[in-house]
């Protein structure tokens, strides 16, 4: 459900992405054009045609330079350069997202690419005097209020972050782990199995697939107690149990009303029984009464009923 | 008018059979029965001066003879007062002996007094939160255990068939849990059943409830709470920890344990009922402020109980106690919950954040919210009358410790059964979809991220985990995989989360079906479980109860209004509801208000929880008390409210008052006096002191004169011995609080002949007031300045009559004007 709310703020990613790409080095123009972009009212429509706005964008180029900044305030080539290879990280990666949208590979797929864009971010962001002695991390990241290329890598961070996909990569984004390996395999083994029987009758499926199904679900809440999940092992996960349920109807049926009622009716009658026995057997507590002792003249008595009267 | 004049012939018939003898005992049942009593015929209601409507002479001659015989007894009910009550002494014992250690005490020496009173206010916080903590981990834990048992039972069997095998193992887990939470109550500790806050209320009052602040009583609690929670009953752990920290505070503050029979030497001048009354009203609003994480609404919780004894010093002391038990639950929690010094997850129920803008309210909600307040009064009011009814049958007929322990079990088990039908018809499956936060990995709630079928599992809370994945695993029974039935964790979880469920979980998570049948059920279970013979609190089930109910006013409220889906956010209304709820319950205000805001950590709420806590305690006053005051009538405790009862000032001192009284002599013959404390059938506690004739010149009391003896403190053997050690008041103090029966001190028979001088020990200015004095003054007296013996005299200074706290708690405003209850014994 989210992924498809999301889906039309991804495309807005992607559209900045494209602006910036096309304008490296002119933080005006790039915004401007974003900003343009976003008004579109077709968004996904806007993805095909964006290299029709390339043009434009180059065009405003030329202009741009006429008004640019003095030498001094405008960023190093350095800093730039690393923007530039930020931006084209930034592509690969929201383009890999957005092929893995549907049903869920963002870890298998885009890791490597995340893997990359971090690294460029880490450049950026770092404290480390680049050629020249300048630092890209206030140019680039803390010039104004915008922050712009902080804001489109936390939001990057954030997908990845909420996807959990650490769980599912080696350190290093190197590769995938075993266990997500192993669950991979396991879960292609059941789809299998569903595929052969898909034609047929799916009682038959409900019966042959069954084991290989219980592996995976028991390999899966294995992993949920481990904490070896991403997003792409719980879409897989329910995907397959979907079409356990709900395609294929091999649920549980209710078959044993009869006893369950028989038992419950049965408890429910004990209390009853309780507080019969109870109420006639045991017996009743009494309280004995004590009568204090007062003072009550007659005198005091008749002056009250003198006041009250 | 008439009925009074009848009143006055009776009474001076009886002033003619009755013989007032010098010693009479204040209370004298079997031996002399009164002829005013013989009004109250058949029913327990005698009614002064209003509305009698008895044919007096016809019922004095019938009865007359029958009275004379063995004392009469009368089934429990309400209108009666216990005769094993006793009053504090929260009024101080200014006598010689006090005068002169005030004398000898430095200006250092007041000082570290001042600080230690800080430090038992710090300790009693600490410990609080240790035990609070120490219940959740325990509470966690082993249901943890049992859900796991019941868990893999019941996959088990929803494969091969055979489910109501496992309805019969969870219900036979539950119930011998329970057994045995309520053995330990029923047979070891009864007076720990329960939440503890009726007798707590008792005990700020100045009503000594046997056995309330032992440490005896404090381990029963604790472990009775942790078995009936884990044991499924509809309960909550949270009143008790006002008990808890209530006994915590009584024993820090004395510096040893008479159970344990350990004597720390310190803190030995906090060793008398008033300095004990100050640090457990200090421990009581620890233990609210550990239970809810509100140390505001703990502090206001201890004002508002113990209102008539205050002052500023001791509010900040106890804000300082209730601060400290929250952020030591808090710190050990964290510990617990592997996130060490995150200090910002109070309280052992949380309701979660509101803050989101789907929860903000608006002007127009305001007249919704009253009418939710009116219906959680209403509510209240019937709960309140059926578990009155249902405590009543049980006073009378179910008061065998094995019976309790039975019904106990019964409930346990019928509880189980019920949710798991509840569970296996319904056919409400939803997706699962809950999950944590990371930014807030201890809170339990808050956002949805809409992955259908994901369940997230917290790193940082395996329990959770287990819980939540227990609750997927059995409603997913029928529903398809993926699925959860939201039936199950309505039911499934602890009472807490499941609260908190129902405050954030995203509108269309329940179908009004299923809460409406939720409620119900809830309703009845929880009502039949409070009174039982194990230790619970009735806090969660009701915020519980009214959270369904406010849950469906806000889902069909969004579907009858058009626009409503907008701003009737169901979490919204499912907090007012839980407020209306267990306002029409217990019927707390000011403090009730504070605690509700600071555990939901939002101020706007403000306003609208105290009206709907207004409204709900105004409708439910009209036809029933609330639950604790009803609880506090039933234990026939002599309970002094605000005020006197309205229409009650023609009432003089003169008809309160006992008489005649015990009096003795300032120097008084030893077999004298342990005669009188020997004689069983009074139990008197405060005797004036008389110079002949009959003048008052003090007051002394029991406890004292049982330390005398057990000293000998007589003149002749003062004579006799001149190094004889002089009796302190520390003497006093080490005897405190369990002075010894008078049976255990053997006086011989030449030291009965011996005089002993109580002109040091007595209390040499006690508290008098003439016979005219009208009822509401005496009350006034009573209550401000906690009193226990108020020694009426005429205009001679002549003892006439002696006012104590039954005398007073006797006259209450029924139906049918001025009512007086009777004494009973035990």
């Amino acid at each position: 459900m989210s992924l498809y709310k999301n889906s039309p703020f991804l495309v807005l990613l992607v559209l900045s992405t494209y602006a910036l790409a096309s304008s490296v080095g002119v933080n005006l123009t790039a915004s401007d054009s974003a900003d343009r972009l976003s008004l579109s009212p077709a968004a996904p429509a806007v993805v095909v045609d964006s290299p029709v706005f390339k043009p434009g964008v180059d065009s405003l180029f030329s202009l741009n330079l006429l008004s640019s900044f003095p030498e001094d305030l405008e960023i190093s080539d350095y800093c730039s350069d690393l923007l530039h290879i930020f931006g084209q990280r930034y592509v690969a990666y929201v383009n890999c997202l957005v092929t893995a949208a549907r049903p869920v590979k963002v870890c298998q797929n885009c890791f490597s690419t995340y893997g990359s864009l971090m690294n460029i971010y880490n450049n950026i962001s770092s404290d480390e005097m680049g050629p020249g002695n300048v630092s890209c991390r206030d140019s680039l990241l803390r010039s104004d209020h915008l922050m712009l290329v902080y804001l489109l890598y936390s939001n990057m961070e954030d997908i990845w972050t909420k996807s959990s996909c650490v769980n599912c990569i080696t350190k290093g984004f190197q590769s995938l782990t075993n266990d997500t390996l192993y669950f991979i395999s396991t879960l292609n083994q059941t789809l299998t199995c569903f595929e052969k029987y898909q034609q047929g009758n799916h009682t038959e499926l409900c019966k042959d697939c069954k084991n290989a199904y219980r592996d995976l679900n028991e390999l899966y809440s294995r992993m949920e107690t481990n904490l070896t999940m991403c997003i792409d092992i719980e879409d897989s996960m329910n995907m397959t149990r979907r079409l356990w349920s709900k395609n294929f109807n091999c649920s549980f049926p209710r078959e044993e009303t009869v006893p369950v009622i028989a038992v419950s009716s049965f408890m429910l009658f004990l209390p009853i029984i309780f507080y019969l026995s109870s109420f006639l057997h045991s017996e009743q507590k009494k309280r004995k009464l004590i009568h204090p002792k007062r003072a009550k003249s007659y005198t005091t008595l008749m002056n009250i009923q003198d006041k009250l009267s | 008018m008439a009925n009074i004049a009848k009143k006055v012939s009776w009474s001076s018939r009886a002033e003619e059979s009755g013989v007032a003898g010098e010693r009479t005992p204040l209370f004298n049942g079997s031996e002399q029965p009164r002829l005013s009593r013989q009004l109250s015929g058949g029913g327990s209601v005698f009614q002064i001066g209003r509305l009698s409507t008895v044919d007096l002479e016809e019922e004095i001659t019938s009865d007359e003879d029958s009275q004379r015989g063995r004392p009469k007894e009368i089934p429990h009910n309400e209108k009666l007062l216990s005769l094993k009550y006793e009053s504090l002494d929260y009024d101080n014992i200014e006598n010689q002996l006090f005068l002169e250690e005030e004398r000898r005490m430095s200006y250092m020496g007041f000082r570290c007094l001042e600080i230690s009173r800080w430090v038992v206010c710090g300790l009693i916080g600490f410990l609080t939160g240790l035990i609070a903590c120490f219940i959740d981990i325990a509470v966690e834990e082993l249901a943890g255990i049992k859900y796991q048992v019941v868990k893999q039972n019941i996959e088990k069997f929803t494969e091969v068939g055979g489910l109501s095998i496992s309805l019969i193992l969870w219900a036979v887990l539950n119930s011998s849990i329970v057994m045995l939470g309520a053995i330990i109550v029923a047979f070891f500790e009864p007076i720990a059943a329960g939440s503890g806050i009726p007798q707590i209320k008792c005990y700020l009052n100045g009503v000594k409830i046997p056995r309330v602040v032992r440490l005896k009583t404090l381990v029963v609690k604790v472990c009775g709470v942790i078995c009936s929670v884990v044991g499924g009953l509809a309960v909550g752990k949270e009143g008790p920890m006002i008990h808890s920290g209530a006994v915590v505070a009584a024993g820090v503050s004395q510096g040893r344990s008479t159970s344990l029979k350990r004597d720390f030497k310190i803190f030995e001048y906090f060793r008398r009922d008033t300095e004990k009354r100050d640090f457990v009203s200090a421990g009581a609003a620890a233990g609210v402020s550990a239970a809810f994480g509100a140390p505001v609404g703990g502090v206001l919780f201890a004002l508002e109980e113990g209102a008539s004894f205050w002052n500023q010093m001791l509010t900040w002391r106890i804000f300082f106690a209730s601060m400290i038990s929250t952020f030591t639950l808090n710190f050990f929690l964290s510990i617990y919950h592997k996130n060490p010094g995150d200090l910002s997850n109070p309280g052992l129920i949380n309701f979660g954040r509101f803050e989101s803008d789907s929860v903000a309210y608006n002007l127009y909600e305001i007249p919704l919210f009253i009418m939710m307040g009116a219906i959680g009064g209403l509510l209240g009011a019937l709960f309140n009358l059926l578990n009155y009814w249902l405590t009543i049958f049980r006073i009378r007929y179910v008061h065998r410790p094995c019976l309790q322990v039975m019904e106990a079990m019964l409930v346990a088990a019928v509880t189980a059964t019920v949710s798991f039908t509840m569970i296996y018809f319904s056919n409400d499956c939803q997706p699962l979809g809950p999950e944590h936060t990371e930014e807030y990995p201890l809170q339990v709630h808050t956002q949805y991220t809409q992955h259908e079928g994901r369940l997230f599992v917290s790193p940082l809370l395996p329990l959770v985990e287990l819980l939540l994945s227990f609750s997927v695993s059995l409603s997913q029974l029928f529903c398809a995989d993926g699925e959860y039935n939201s039936m199950a964790t309505a039911f499934f979880n602890t009472p807490e989360r499941s609260v908190r469920s129902l405050f954030h979980n995203q509108p269309g998570t329940y179908n009004p079906l299923t809460l409406g049948l939720f409620t119900l059920t809830y309703f009845f279970l929880a009502c039949w479980t409070y009174g039982l013979a194990v230790s619970a609190g009735v806090f969660i089930p009701s915020l519980l109860i009214g959270a369904a109910w406010g849950r469906l006013f806000g889902i069909l409220l969004a579907s009858i209004t058009s626009s409503g889906s907008i701003w009737a956010d169901p979490g919204k209304y499912a907090l007012i509801g839980a407020a209306a709820q267990l306002g029409g319950i217990v019927r707390m205000t000011l403090s009730l208000t504070v605690i509700m805001v600071e555990a939901t950590g939002n101020v706007t709420y403000g306003l609208p929880i105290m009206l709907v806590l207004m409204t709900a305690k105004i409708v439910g006053d009209y036809f029933v008390e609330g639950l604790y005051d009803i609880h506090i009538k039933l234990q026939s405790v002599p309970f002094l409210h605000l005020e006197a009862p309205a229409t009650s000032h023609w009432l003089t001192a003169r008809e309160v008052m006992g008489s005649p009284v015990t009096c003795l002599n300032r120097i008084e013959k030893v077999g004298t006096i342990v005669d009188i404390l020997s004689n069983t059938s009074t139990n008197h506690n405060g005797f004036p002191v008389v110079v002949q004739p009959a003048k008052l010149c003090g007051l002394i009391l029991r406890s004292q004169l049982i330390v005398l003896l057990k000293h000998k403190v007589f003149v002749e053997l003062a004579r006799s011995r001149l190094t004889q050690r002089k009796l302190q008041l520390k003497d006093f103090r080490d005897a405190y609080p369990r002075f010894p029966p008078i049976q255990s001190i053997h006086v011989s028979q030449d030291e009965r002949e011996c005089m002993m001088d109580l002109t040091e020990f007595m209390n040499a200015t006690p508290y008098t007031v003439p016979q005219e004095t009208s009822l509401p003054r005496v009350f006034k007296l009573f209550r401000a300045l906690g009193l226990r013996h108020l020694v009426v005299v005429d205009d001679e200074n002549r003892v006439v009559g002696l006012v104590t706290r039954k005398d007073l708690a006797r006259y209450h405003l029924g139906k049918h004007g001025l009512e007086e209850l009777q004494v009973a014994q035990t």
